[in-house]
């Protein structure tokens, strides 16, 4: 070897430890700005007003109710993904032609771009959409979907839980085929029913893949940009204003830069709290 | 005392009664599988319906489940310049932003994966962050910067910033494939007067290739899914394919048949390329936690 080897692996490192380090720069850039005053449209540099723009977003209702949302929308989503997605896993956990099929076709849409599954599902839920043509069919009177208060944040929720449950099935149905199959059937001659055996046996098996799936979905649902802004802007009157749309609107409509950074610095620290359970994660190493 | 005729038909029927459980078990399965997957793939087959329709088909109320199929959209699509652009756009920059990936990120993560180094870790994680931080934190910012170094709207400005995702996304995945690989092979190369430029070239392309290209095929779907680098960072000449769509209904009168036939030639090459690495899928979304 002509190099010695202590340092080869950092000069293979060299090129991504320098974008590292350049992404770097419009991050501590941004988050310094975020204690200054800086409206771009009015042409004058940013000016050090220390935390006037935190202040003002803990205590009015605009950047709370945004907390709020950015919660609620994580929370709901993560939920219903997770139950959702360990039933379907569940299903298609026995072997068959027909499984294989299912396994490959629920994936798609999590492979399209979540801005385009969003529009499909926006298209459907016009009012005279076709959800609600199929809702009359079955004698049930129309929802109001995106176009309610009440009802647009479980509708962004509903497309959320669309394009991301495939996300679940992958990762469960990967642990659940890590469970040999001897464990399942000490627990049946035990005389064990099935939904003991889920709750007792499989749940607390698949611990660490459950783990997984609210550090991940839990990290992209705090930070749901897509789905919302296409779907709704925000709206109707801010039901599905969260944390980072609304960040858009004050930085890039309005030109506040400012206060944006400030709404992004919050959200960063709630998507970094749920990262550093994955690094605690990844060291204990569960699959 | 139970007799043997008995006991034989008791064990029957017990036995009935486990297997009619077992086809009802089977049935609730079925059932279960095909209202999700319905869910799952109605949107799709919708949007293609919609695509195939004429404009009068299109608005008609209650909506239409048969009809004379039509391929102009497809034709309309394909011939204007508001989605062709945006296509094309979308090409450049996402294959630009996988060819930084690659040269940047093999040497990183065959480094990760195969050399023992002091904050092997800290380093693996900080790349790894780049994953969680909401868009923005850094887009915006660079909103501003990016205007002051003429980035703004230009290929090079976002190939860069799609690093934001193919880098983190890539190295990882490619991680976990190369640490799969028997610490014996390098020992093999070594004693055979091989340096580790040889053990790098041997797995990457050898040994590992499949796995560096489904992490390459992922790569691809996530940069070209991708939507708020565009929205933030790309001027008309560099619009992308996702806020190209977007416009098809925002501000023109809604075209929604050119829309949905401009929505299945985006999706259908992704769903091509997905078939291949479907399979490795799982160490991607989750940085190689899940081997899968």
């Amino acid at each position: 070897m002509v190099r010695s080897s202590r340092s080869l692996p950092y000069l293979l490192l060299l090129p991504g430890i320098l974008l590292s380090v350049a992404i770097l720069y419009p991050f501590l850039t941004g988050a310094y700005w975020s204690f200054t005053r800086y409206d771009l449209g009015s042409g004058a540099p940013p000016s050090f007003n220390g935390i006037a723009n935190y202040v003002r977003l803990l205590t009015n209702g605009l950047g709370l109710h945004a907390i709020l949302i950015t919660f609620v929308y994580a929370a709901l989503a993560v939920a219903v993904e997770t139950i959702l997605g360990f039933g379907v896993a569940l299903l298609l956990l026995k072997e068959g032609p027909l499984t294989s099929v299912f396994r490959a076709l629920v994936v798609l849409p999590l492979l399209m771009p979540p801005v385009v599954a969003t529009i499909m599902w926006k298209v459907m839920m016009t009012p005279n959409g076709v959800l609600n043509y199929l809702l009359q069919q079955v004698g049930l009177p129309p929802f109001g979907w995106l176009g309610t208060t009440a009802t647009a944040l479980p509708s962004t929720v509903l497309i959320d839980a669309w394009i991301y449950t495939p996300f679940v099935i992958l990762i469960l149905l990967a642990g659940l085929q890590s469970i040999p199959d001897d464990v399942r059937e000490a627990a049946r001659v035990d005389g064990a029913n099935w939904w003991w055996e889920q709750s007792h046996i499989i749940i607390p098996l698949l611990r660490p893949f459950f783990v997984i799936i609210v550090v991940f979905r839990g990290i992209d649902a705090l930070k749901s940009f897509d789905i919302i802004y296409t779907s709704t802007q925000g709206g109707p009157i801010n039901a599905t204003m969260n944390l980072h749309v609304q960040a858009y609107f004050t930085g890039i409509r309005s030109l506040n830069i400012g206060a944006a950074m400030a709404f992004l610095v919050i959200l960063w620290a709630f998507c970094y709290a749920l990262a550093f359970g994955l690094l605690r994660l990844r060291r204990g190493r569960p699959a | 005392m139970v007799t043997q005729p008995q006991q034989a038909t008791q064990v029957h029927t017990r036995l009935q009664a486990a297997a009619s459980r077992q086809r009802l078990g089977e049935v609730g399965r079925i059932v279960g599988l095909v209202t999700y997957v319905t869910f799952a793939l109605f949107p799709l087959f919708w949007i293609l319906l919609m695509s195939l329709k004429k404009p009068i088909d299109v608005i008609a109320y209650p909506p239409k489940f048969i009809f004379t199929p039509t391929l102009d959209n497809y034709r309309d699509a394909l011939s204007r310049p508001d989605f062709l652009l945006p296509y094309k756009n979308s090409l450049i920059v996402t294959i630009g932003a996988l060819a930084v990936t690659l040269i940047i990120g093999l040497p990183a993560a065959y480094a990760l994966a195969r050399m023992d180094f002091k904050r092997k870790e800290d380093i693996a994680f900080s790349f790894l962050s780049l994953r969680f931080a909401p868009e923005l934190v850094i887009i915006l910012p660079l909103f501003v910067i990016y205007q002051q170094l003429k980035l703004y709207n230009t290929y090079i400005g976002l190939i860069l910033v799609y690093q934001l995702i193919t880098f983190p996304l890539m190295v990882w995945m490619m991680r976990s494939f190369f640490e799969d690989v028997p610490r014996e092979i390098e020992e093999a190369i070594s004693i055979d007067g091989g340096t580790w430029w040889h053990s790098f070239f041997m797995i990457s392309f050898r040994i590992v290739l499949p796995g560096v290209a489904a992490s390459t095929v992922l790569g691809f779907i996530y940069a070209w899914n991708n939507f708020v680098f565009g929205l933030i960072l790309a001027g008309r000449d560099t619009q992308v394919i996702t806020t190209g769509l977007l416009q098809f209904i925002s501000f023109q009168e809604i075209q929604w048949g050119s829309m949905a036939a401009g929505t299945m030639l985006t999706i259908i090459p992704e769903f091509l390329v997905a078939i291949f690495a479907l399979r490795y899928m799982i160490r991607g979304l989750t940085a190689g936690v899940v081997k899968g």
